[in-house]
């Protein structure tokens, strides 16, 4: 899923501590919002505001790491109203589409949570990661 | 561009290739859940109704009528009459309700209340619709969770707990979803059995009346809305 392209420039330490911060803020807030998938967008959305006006290897990274984040956020809001529902309507209940549900849930964040940590790392050493899908599209989105 | 949106459609396909490959697997018996659930609900049906046993009337002419209406209704939608365990019960309060494990408990005062057969036989065949569509368990799972029930039936959460089931099943509705199913559910076994559901909705009308007659109406009180019940059972009658 992810690629290592050459960046338009090389980071300095600085700057690549930076762009690896950003993705550890969504696993960080993995640990801590795990139940409540707004809280990860939102330490990766402040982060990102307080670097929109950052150098371009930062600037990217933290696009990248909201994005990947933004889409997490709308299968983890789905599994956690449905757990709500089941737990609290009456017409609702543990269902085999249900489970399988829980189950993705689960495989996709553990995988994003994969991607994450590998990315955390290259991005420290000063490394470009590009992920699938993600990576061109913030590359349409942030500009040099 | 297009690439990215392929990209996109193709990570949209992915997980949703994910999910349906997940959900082939039956979760459901794999974690024994319907077995579980089944084993604590004979348990806390069993438990309920030893608590209730004494006041129960297992003979006489007001059982033999309760047990031809409900062995009808069972006969001809195909369920076992055997499962069901009637009891009834010598009180004046019009009412009728499930337990867990397919007790079902219908006062005397109901019996008295009704004009004919063909309205008790929509009471019966509502409740008869709770225990098919597993409202009962799921209402107790709702309400009082999974862990307190296991702690019942193991006798951790103390007596208090079984009379506070009791007393959830008796006096208290279902959510307004699981009502209208039990009436949409009823009015198909009445059809089947021959019965017609309009018996059914002049019973639920004229307790919305609140008629004085009626004494004290348990079983209204705990299912609202009954003129607008008695209505739609009126219409879906009529197809």
């Amino acid at each position: 899923m992810s690629m290592a392209p050459t960046f338009a420039y090389h980071p300095d330490e600085a700057e690549a501590e930076k762009a690896s911060n950003s993705y550890l803020m969504s696993l960080i807030a993995i640990m801590v919002g795990f139940p409540l998938p707004i809280i990860n967008l939102m330490a990766t959305l402040f982060f990102y505001i307080a670097n929109r006006k950052s150098t371009y290897f930062v600037r990217w990274h933290c696009i990248q790491a909201l994005l990947s984040q933004l889409s997490l956020f709308v299968i983890n809001t789905i599994g956690f109203w449905w757990t709500v529902s089941v737990f609290f309507r009456e017409d609702e209940h543990v269902s085999n589409p249900y489970l399988a549900y829980v189950i993705t849930v689960f495989v996709v964040n553990v995988f994003e949570l994969a991607l994450t940590i590998v990315a955390a790392i290259k991005t420290r050493k000063g490394q470009h990661v590009s992920w699938w899908f993600y990576g061109p599209l913030t590359q349409m989105m942030c500009k040099p | 561009m297009k690439k990215t949106i392929l990209q996109a459609f193709i990570l949209l396909s992915m997980a949703a290739g994910i999910y349906l490959l997940i959900s082939r697997v039956d979760w459901m018996k794999l974690f024994r859940i319907e077995k579980m659930t089944d084993a604590l609900e004979q348990k806390l049906g069993d438990m309920v109704w030893a608590g209730m046993e004494e006041q129960s009337i297992e003979e006489g002419k007001e059982y033999q009528r309760v047990d031809s209406l409900v062995t009808a209704i069972c006969k001809s939608n195909g369920f076992e009459r055997k499962k069901i365990k009637l009891h009834i019960m010598g009180d004046s309060e019009v009412n009728a309700f499930a337990l867990p494990d397919r007790h079902m408990v219908v006062h005397t005062g109901l019996i008295n209340a009704v004009h004919n057969n063909d309205e008790l036989s929509g009471v019966l065949a509502h409740e008869i619709a709770h225990m098919e569509l597993s409202h009962v368990m799921k209402k107790l799972l709702k309400q009082m969770g999974y862990t307190l029930l296991i702690s019942i039936t193991t006798g951790e959460a103390g007596g208090g707990a079984i009379k506070e089931l009791l007393g959830m099943l008796s006096s208290t509705a279902y959510d307004r979803k699981l009502e209208k199913d039990a009436d949409i559910k009823a009015i198909e076994y009445l059809k089947k059995t021959g019965i017609s559901p309009n018996g059914f909705a002049d019973f639920l009308y004229r307790l919305g009346e609140k008629d004085g007659s009626l004494g004290s109406l348990s079983w209204i009180s705990t299912h609202p809305d009954s003129k607008e019940r008695a209505k739609y059972i009126r219409e879906k009658a009529g197809r």
